[in-house]
């Protein structure tokens, strides 16, 4: 039982965490927390650091308690829901919330979907999720099984940001000398209040649907944000809402992941996984009789979930004002520990010095990426989903013997390109509509 | 900016050289034992895993760490392949799919049987053809009477390609004159998923993986697909006994470890294993998981896995069944 809810209380905190490192050092310590780096990173630049640790911590624990308590009244009444998602509604949904984030998030939108294709090509290096073969190895066995998206990601963000430090080395220390206020101010709050509350609503649903749930609701929170601000050119350059929305989402989504193991037995992503096998080996069958059977099992980890994020919040606030301070200090003297982490970092996950060298050479593709002024975020986000939206759509086409039409006569996926595609005609008309309504 | 450069270079080089001092040679095993699980976690050979990784500390002085590595099978078991032949990366799972039943489909990057020596085998479980709870059909006979009226495809879930399960209900639909085509996922646990969601018509799967859910009154069982039943489901008939002439050795589990080990090291590894088989409380969990022990040592498991694999070949060969 300790050891179930240790393992939850792991899960859960790691996503809490995963938000710091994003904003502080541009390093996303978990796929969910990519789009945090995009202006939470931005905010630390301009010394508010505070302010964005702050708002993620608040917002984190807003949407992990309101998670929670979504989970603890409506528990089974959703479960039916996540069943609902096969592979037609799981492409669909990977697509158009990739598609979304990518068009909207960057400033220019063919180098957003440039950087999409870059991303789905390298995530297709490795095992054919179909047939089992490897592709794109060349021969190599550490490619085998892809690259790993945390090297892909340390690499990108981190290393490159540092290697385009060093280019304009007293700038940047310059711009990270003031550190301005701590605590997110009044305005801060009134900015970002909406924000985590359609998060929260947007990562409790999503975080139901088995696999990959967390890291779509980050981006479509962050999409719907940039859809509704009164300012939406501050997206990218350091807008608050930014940080909130998609962090209080992929929080809820890590407490509603729950719901499918405890309530249908169902493992939605690896980490839920292990949880799930350390149950079955102690004898207990997680799903529809947990409740019966395991009444202690189950209120317990939802009681331990409650604890936890009142804990999580209490040693994180403390420590925000701390963590800001680090921004002080000199890029020279950052630089190197952030090199030497990312190092040790990737090599830990397999063991192996390849790991090492993809990590340089990313970095050096990442310094590139800064140059000719693309962002990395598109290219790292379809990495993470191209598996699964290839995955799913090949299975798709097996179940309708080839048949597209599978995509458009199932409800859910029919539901969710139509609003893709409301949601495109719109913007296009939009700038046709500018274009020619503004004299030149 | 020259001493900053300087000190970067020593940090990298500090951290290439982390792993060279850790690789001191001991009295085996003087650090732990990687299990590497070539699956998705919440499988039934990762579930396996971390039963064994359970009761191994009981019988050693050293634990086993369960890693994962997905990949179809093949890529993990591969990592196992190259690895160094110490006896400090092992394969949990050996004699799966991918291992008996894929080398008479495609071309191998590595020899199942030469670049592996077997250690022991733990379990067998068998293959259970299954289908939702609400679905029309009640028999493999009412599968076969409904593809022949129709004429439509059966689509069927399956754990991975030209594995066990795949193998299993491929060649049950060409005895049996239906149109299977078989959806692999990325393990048993999300197989199993995707038919609880009603997106397939049937499905297959080990006990471990399905039972739960015909207990949930979500899946009936149609079929199983071994040569006599599983006690796990004592109440499902077999193919054969609905008149359908397949049968397979469903999916063993067992461990191995790179060719190359020191024979001491496999007799340390295969004596811990018999001692951890021979464990009531491991046995009851075994039981628990729907994969009944069935121990084998290193000598005859290698035996019966060149059995396993020629029958497998001959099924194969009869049915002519092909995958690409």
């Amino acid at each position: 039982m300790t050891a179930i809810i240790l393992m939850a209380g792991i899960f859960y905190g790691s996503m809490y965490g995963g938000s710091t490192t994003s904003i502080l050092l541009n390093l996303p310590g978990e796929a969910a927390s990519v789009v945090t780096c995009i202006d939470g990173y931005k905010m630390a630049k301009k010394g508010r650091a505070g302010a964005a640790l702050g708002i993620a911590a608040i917002g984190s624990f807003v949407a992990g308690t309101i998670g929670i308590l979504g989970m603890t009244l409506f528990a089974p009444a959703i479960a039916g829901f996540a069943l609902s998602f096969g592979p037609p509604e799981k492409f669909s949904l990977a697509v158009v919330g990739l598609l979304m984030a990518v068009t909207l998030s960057g400033s220019s939108v063919t180098k957003g979907l440039v950087m999409m294709a870059m991303g789905l090509l390298l995530a297709s290096v490795g095992l054919d999720p179909i047939s089992g073969k490897t592709r794109f190895s060349f021969g190599v066995i550490e490619l085998q099984s892809g690259f790993d998206f945390v090297t892909l990601a340390m690499g990108v963000f981190g290393l490159g940001e540092i290697f385009a430090g060093l280019g304009s080395f007293i700038k940047a220390e310059v711009a990270t000398t003031k550190v301005g206020s701590v605590w997110p101010t009044l305005k801060d709050w009134a900015e970002s209040r909406m924000a985590i509350f359609r998060g929260t609503l947007i990562g409790f649903f999503a975080g139901v649907i088995p696999g990959g749930g967390a890291v779509i609701s980050s981006l479509v929170s962050f999409a719907v944000e940039k859809k509704v601000a009164k300012h939406p050119e501050e997206f990218g350059q350091g807008a608050i809402e930014g940080v909130a929305g998609p962090e209080s989402a992929n929080n809820a989504a890590s407490s509603s992941s729950f719901i499918p193991l405890l309530t249908l037995g169902i493992p939605g992503n690896a980490s839920i996984a292990m949880i799930f096998a350390a149950l079955l080996i102690k004898g207990i069958t997680p799903g529809p009789f947990l409740i019966q059977e395991h009444p202690e099992v189950f209120w317990g980890v939802i009681a331990s979930m409650y604890i936890g994020n009142v804990m999580l919040l209490v040693l994180n606030l403390p420590l925000v004002g701390l963590w800001a301070q680090l921004t002080r200090v000199p890029f020279g003297l950052m630089a190197p520990v952030i090199i030497l982490f990312t190092v040790i970092g990737s090599y830990s996950i397999q063991g192996q010095a390849f790991d090492i060298y993809t990590l340089i050479g990313f970095g050096l593709f990442g310094y590139l990426l800064r140059k000719l002024k693309f962002e990395p975020g598109p290219l790292v986000l379809a990495f993470v989903l191209g598996p699964m939206i290839e995955a799913s759509m090949r299975q798709s086409l097996l179940m309708s013997g080839g048949s597209f039409l599978i995509f458009v006569t199932r409800p859910i996926s029919l539901a969710l390109i139509g609003l893709f595609a409301v949601l495109a005609v719109g913007q296009a008309a939009l700038i046709v509509y500018k274009r020619f309504s503004t004299p030149t | 900016m020259k001493r900053f450069t300087a000190v970067l270079a020593v940090m990298l080089l500090a951290s290439f050289l982390v792993p060279a001092v850790s690789m001191a040679a001991d009295a085996y095993p003087s650090k732990p034992v990687a299990g590497m699980v070539p699956m998705k976690p919440g499988g039934s050979t990762d579930l396996m895993a971390r039963a064994i990784e359970k009761y191994w500390i009981k019988y050693s002085s050293q634990p086993m760490v369960i890693v994962n590595k997905p990949g179809g099978g093949v890529v993990g078991t591969e990592g196992v392949v190259r690895s160094k032949p110490d006896g400090y990366t092992l394969y949990l799972g050996y004699g799966s799919g991918h291992d008996i039943v894929m080398p008479s489909l495609q071309k191998m990057p590595y020899d199942p049987q030469k670049d592996l020596i077997p250690v022991a085998r733990v379990s067998i479980h068998s293959v259970a053809i299954v289908t939702g709870a609400k679905s029309q059909f009640n028999s493999i006979k009412d599968l076969a009477a409904w593809s022949k009226k129709e004429g439509k495809p059966i689509t069927t879930a399956v754990s991975v390609k030209a594995g066990a399960v795949d193998l299993a209900l491929t060649a049950f639909g060409k005895a049996a004159g239906v149109n299977i085509v078989t959806v692999p996922f990325s393990g048993g646990a999300e197989a199993a998923t995707a038919l609880a969601g009603g997106h397939l018509m049937i499905g297959g799967g080990h006990p471990s993986e399905v039972i739960p859910h015909i207990k949930a009154g979500r899946f009936k069982a149609l079929a199983v697909v071994l040569p006599q039943r599983d006690p796990s489901l004592p109440d499902v008939p077999t193919l054969k006994e609905q008149g359908i002439d397949v049968a397979t050795w469903g999916s063993v589990k067992g461990v191995a470890a790179p060719a190359g080990t020191p024979k001491e090291v496999i007799q340390y590894l295969e004596g811990t294993l018999k001692k951890v088989c021979e464990d009531p409380e491991f046995r009851k969990t075994m039981e628990n998981l729907s994969q009944p022990v069935m121990y084998q040592g290193s000598e005859e498991f290698g035996k019966f896995l060149k059995q396993a694999t020629a029958d497998y070949a001959e099924i194969i060969k009869r049915l002519n069944i092909t995958i690409n």
